[in-house]
């Protein structure tokens, strides 16, 4: 009996920093959008402000999101977008899930 | 149920997730449709305006009313909260179109066709198109 190759299972592109449920979600709203703002990402996503700010945190020293800071009128605005980088690891990523849902064998 | 099985469950739903997310944007990014259609509808109006009023009233009231949308737009468009990929090039786009066919008619136009309805009621239509065709396509995205 020989001994699995490592790294041919489909499961090895998955992207270790997206992978985890609440950054998915982030990513993936943001991978629909030029640019979201902080609380549209957090209404969509269903998470508290805290949370966002720590995932967001996490996926900018990624490199995968961009972070501005704005004003409309008065009011302080924080956007929220894909990098290059993101949409292509996201796109990866995708990539492996559909393998890996289309492997049931 | 086998651990592979599993992962494949997983993974569909995580696509299923991502699916749905995709959804939300695309609904919250439905303030454009109606800012697209303000915009063809106002092109339209202002090319009447130059074409078929006096001058220099026409001018004055066309380029009044203009000023007036776009801030409008402006300010409407700075209160949404996402826009859709590809929002940037899409409007960038329709805005280069509206230019053109804006130009195409409004210079023979001046130069040749002042007050005439036949030309300017066709010209504030296809002036129009831009905006609304981009509406209705936004509409069914």
């Amino acid at each position: 009996m020989t001994a699995p190759i490592e790294g041919n299972h489909p499961r090895h592109g998955l992207d270790e920093v997206i992978h985890a449920p609440v950054r998915f979600s982030i990513v993936a709203t943001l991978a629909a959008a030029d640019k979201a703002e902080f609380a549209f990402v957090r209404d969509t996503v269903e998470v508290s402000d805290s949370v966002l700010s720590r995932q967001v945190a996490t996926l900018e020293k990624a490199g995968y999101v961009a972070v501005t800071k704005g004003y409309v009128g008065k009011r302080p605005r924080t956007w929220l977008a894909l990098t290059a980088g993101g949409r292509a690891a996201f796109a990866d990523h995708c990539r492996a899930l559909r393998a890996i849902a289309g492997d049931t064998t | 149920m086998t651990e592979q099985a599993y992962a494949a469950e997983d993974a569909a739903a995580a696509l299923a997730r991502a699916q749905e997310l995709s959804s939300t944007v695309r609904e919250g990014a439905k303030w454009y449709v109606r800012y697209q259609v303000i915009y063809g509808c106002a092109a339209a109006v202002v090319v009447l305006a130059i074409g078929l009023l006096g001058h220099p009233y026409g001018v004055a009231i066309g380029v009044g009313f203009w000023g007036v949308v776009i801030a409008g737009l402006s300010v409407y468009s700075a209160r949404q909260h996402v826009a859709r990929r590809g929002f940037g090039r899409w409007h960038a786009g329709m805005i280069v179109a509206w230019a053109l066919l804006y130009a195409a008619v409004l210079v023979p136009g001046t130069i040749w066709f002042q007050g005439a309805v036949a030309w300017w009621l066709p010209g504030a239509l296809v002036v129009a198109l831009p905006g609304l065709i981009g509406g209705y396509m936004e509409a069914r995205r």
